[in-house]
């Protein structure tokens, strides 16, 4: 590699050398501030906003970095940066601002301001791994930056250690993703040994040929699935997600539910997209190589994903543990975005994480501030919230009628979408499964909602005041629910114009 | 079969059976010497292989290293005869399914696959063209590779540490 194509290649890099800077000053002020910690979220604040300039910068932005390779492919990198990506990364970027804001009015994490440098360092790690899921198109990239985000969420998942809970989400999480991990690469090295390049573009150019094994070729596939499907938690690769969801610290089960599941979305898709599709027919649709029939699949596990999810979660009585199992189910739906394969469903898919993020962390960030009163997170404690501290209530209610999917709300306009990509691919069985698992979902999430305003409290419960920042941060993530779920056009041209990937 | 073949499956018996040790002995100490046999016959295949640098580190690194840490830490815990550590075994028959299908999976794949093959040449040492690899091409790796050890202390040093109550 000359040096003028590093220098290239740090330029497209800017957003993640920023984090990593970031990272290490973060490191560095922990161990001079070590009597006065405030000041480290303020500094990791400050790199957030520095790494999301960059990301905005980029959006116009598209190339290729860090090409490895002989000369015929030098034009392919480790690294893709394209307005796709980008999208992603700035949903990850504004998902973590909202975590630090969380953290700083958590009371969880107040208790162990000790080790806050530590906090936001192992946040950061999640941030750079993801980041470079988002635009990894190297398997030994793509294996590298799952490891760096896991390890950081291993770690963070029971970082406050201040209950039995902690530990075992995270020695659950760590165990489930230690084998998923282990599948993955037995699956990359099958990949490998096939082919012989770690390059998706020069993958995709291999698999074309005609004496390719494809019965160890699906097998890889399904292997490699198995490491994306844990990060994006789907059926079967579920299991950790409502125990770690309820033992972590609320912060972090939020940060997981929405940045972690993006990341790991965008790179299923990019992966997909990459590496099997041979070209895009006029009405948008992907054509795939025949090697592996990835509708199939992917269609399967979405009813799977967001069945199960949907059913489960109507059991639950802990808030924390029902958001997860909700949070199944909406992998599920925005899994049947990348089933269509076509640019439709992928619009359709970008505008509902834009929706889902908001709606996702609001719910969260209501059921945090409630359990930083009542130190509870059990459904029954929920009893008369709505008359004590009808703020909060009303602002849970709409977030959890956004998860639902109801007009007018912006939930309604991410399913409206996903639907008519659906409908327009012919594939209205699917639409129907959908739309009734929606159905269920209302009633768990009226549940809710009924215990805050139908059920009497035992005894009666005081008003829980929030602080001026907070009520402001519940409204900045309640206000654009309303404002995309009437005026969406903005969001859907700007997912419209981030559907670019760059290959073929 | 070669001379090559018999050395090669002399180091895979020894892998093998040293490491089904490891996970069955109940006592942590021929556990840990036990893969002491594990990393050494995988360095040997290593060798086999023509990947000598590789070899040298994991002898180095593994079994220098961290093998002698984790006896260490065994041997200035308190109560080194009587540690406790369960390795029994629950939902035997789901799990013997379970590994035995993914097995037989990649011994099926193992042996129908048209592996993409390399004429075979004679091992030259690789050391100078991997260091070469790792700061040109791989540069992104690498370095990525030193955040993500970062990150790793960073995370034992925050599991390690007690929480006062």
């Amino acid at each position: 590699m000359e040096l003028s194509n590093l220098s290239h290649s740090l330029n497209l890099l800017l957003p993640e050398l920023t984090l990593s800077i970031a990272l290490l000053v973060l490191v560095l002020f922990d161990l001079i501030f070590h009597h006065d910690k405030k000041i480290i979220s303020y500094v990791a604040l400050i790199g957030l906003l520095a790494t999301g300039f960059f990301v905005i910068n980029q959006f116009s932005l598209s190339g290729f970095a860090f090409s490895t390779g002989n000369e015929s492919y030098r034009n392919f990198g480790m690294i893709t940066i394209d307005s796709f990506g980008s999208f992603f990364k700035l949903i990850v970027i504004v998902a973590s601002v909202i975590i630090v804001f969380f953290s700083l009015s958590s009371d969880e994490i107040k208790k162990t301001s000790e080790r806050i440098g530590e906090y936001y360092a192992l946040i950061f790690g999640m941030i750079l791994g993801m980041l470079f899921m988002i635009s990894a198109t190297d398997l030994i990239l793509i294996y590298l930056s799952v490891e760096l985000l896991s390890l950081s969420s291993y770690v963070l998942a029971g970082f406050t250690k201040l209950r039995e809970r902690n530990s075992e989400a995270s020695l659950k999480y760590m165990i489930y993703g230690s084998v998923s991990s282990g599948l993955m690469l037995f699956g990359i090295s099958l990949v490998y040994g096939m082919t012989g390049t770690t390059n998706l573009y020069m993958i995709n150019s291999l698999i074309q040929i005609p004496h390719l094994n494809l019965f160890t070729f699906s097998f890889a596939m399904i292997l490699i699935f198995a490491g994306i499907g844990y990060k994006i938690s789907s059926a079967p690769f579920h299991f950790w997600t409502p125990d770690v969801y309820e033992g972590a610290p609320i912060t972090i089960t939020a940060f997981l539910s929405v940045a972690s599941k993006a990341a790991g979305f965008a790179l299923l898709i990019r992966f997909v997209k990459i590496t099997f599709v041979s070209y895009i027919d006029t009405s948008g649709f992907w054509q795939l190589i025949h090697v592996f029939d990835w509708k199939t699949l992917i269609v399967v596990i979405s009813i799977f994903t967001m069945t199960l999810g949907n059913f489960s979660a109507l059991w639950q009585d802990n808030l924390k543990r029902m958001l997860a199992y909700s949070s199944i189910a909406h992998a599920g739906y925005i899994m049947l975005g990348l089933a269509v394969l076509s640019n439709q469903g992928l619009t359709a898919m970008l505008i509902y994480f834009a929706v889902y993020l908001l709606m996702n962390l609001g719910a969260f960030l209501v059921v945090m501030l409630i359990a930083n009163k009542i130190n509870s997170e059990e459904i029954d404690d929920y009893d008369g919230l709505g008359y004590s501290s009808p703020f909060l209530a009303a602002s849970l209610a709409i977030f959890l009628i956004s998860l639902t999917g109801l007009p007018p709300t912006a939930g309604f306009i991410g399913k409206l979408y996903l639907f008519v990509a659906l409908v327009d691919a012919n594939m209205i069985g699917l639409a129907v499964v959908a739309l009734l698992n929606t159905v269920v979902s209302l009633y768990y999430y009226v549940r809710v909602l009924k215990h805050m305003y139908l059920t009497k409290p035992e005894t009666a419960i005081p008003e829980i005041k929030t602080s001026k920042p907070n009520t402001i941060l519940v409204l900045v993530l309640l206000i654009p629910i309303f404002i995309f779920g009437i005026y969406f056009t903005p969001l859907v041209d700007l997912a419209k114009g981030c559907i670019t990937i760059l290959g073929l | 079969m070669s001379l090559y073949d018999i050395i090669f499956y002399l180091f895979a018996a020894i892998t093998i059976l040293s490491g089904f040790i490891v996970v069955t002995s109940k006592n942590i100490v021929y556990s840990a010497f036990s893969l002491l046999f594990t990393f050494f016959g995988v360095a040997g295949i290593y060798v086999l292989l023509g990947a000598d640098f590789i070899a040298i580190v994991q002898i180095l690194v593994y079994v220098g290293g961290i093998l002698i840490l984790l006896l260490f830490g065994v041997m200035l815990t308190n109560k080194i005869t009587n540690v406790d550590i369960r390795t029994g075994t629950i939902h035997v028959l789901p799990g013997a399914v379970a590994v035995g299908v993914l097995m037989g999976l990649l011994l099926s794949a193992m042996v129908w696959t048209e592996w993409k093959t390399q004429p075979s040449e004679t091992p030259v040492t690789t050391t100078v063209t991997l260091g070469r690899l790792l700061i040109t091409d791989y540069i992104l790796i690498f370095e990525l590779l030193g955040i993500l050890l970062l990150i790793a202390l960073i995370g034992a040093a925050s599991i390690a540490r007690r929480e006062q109550e």
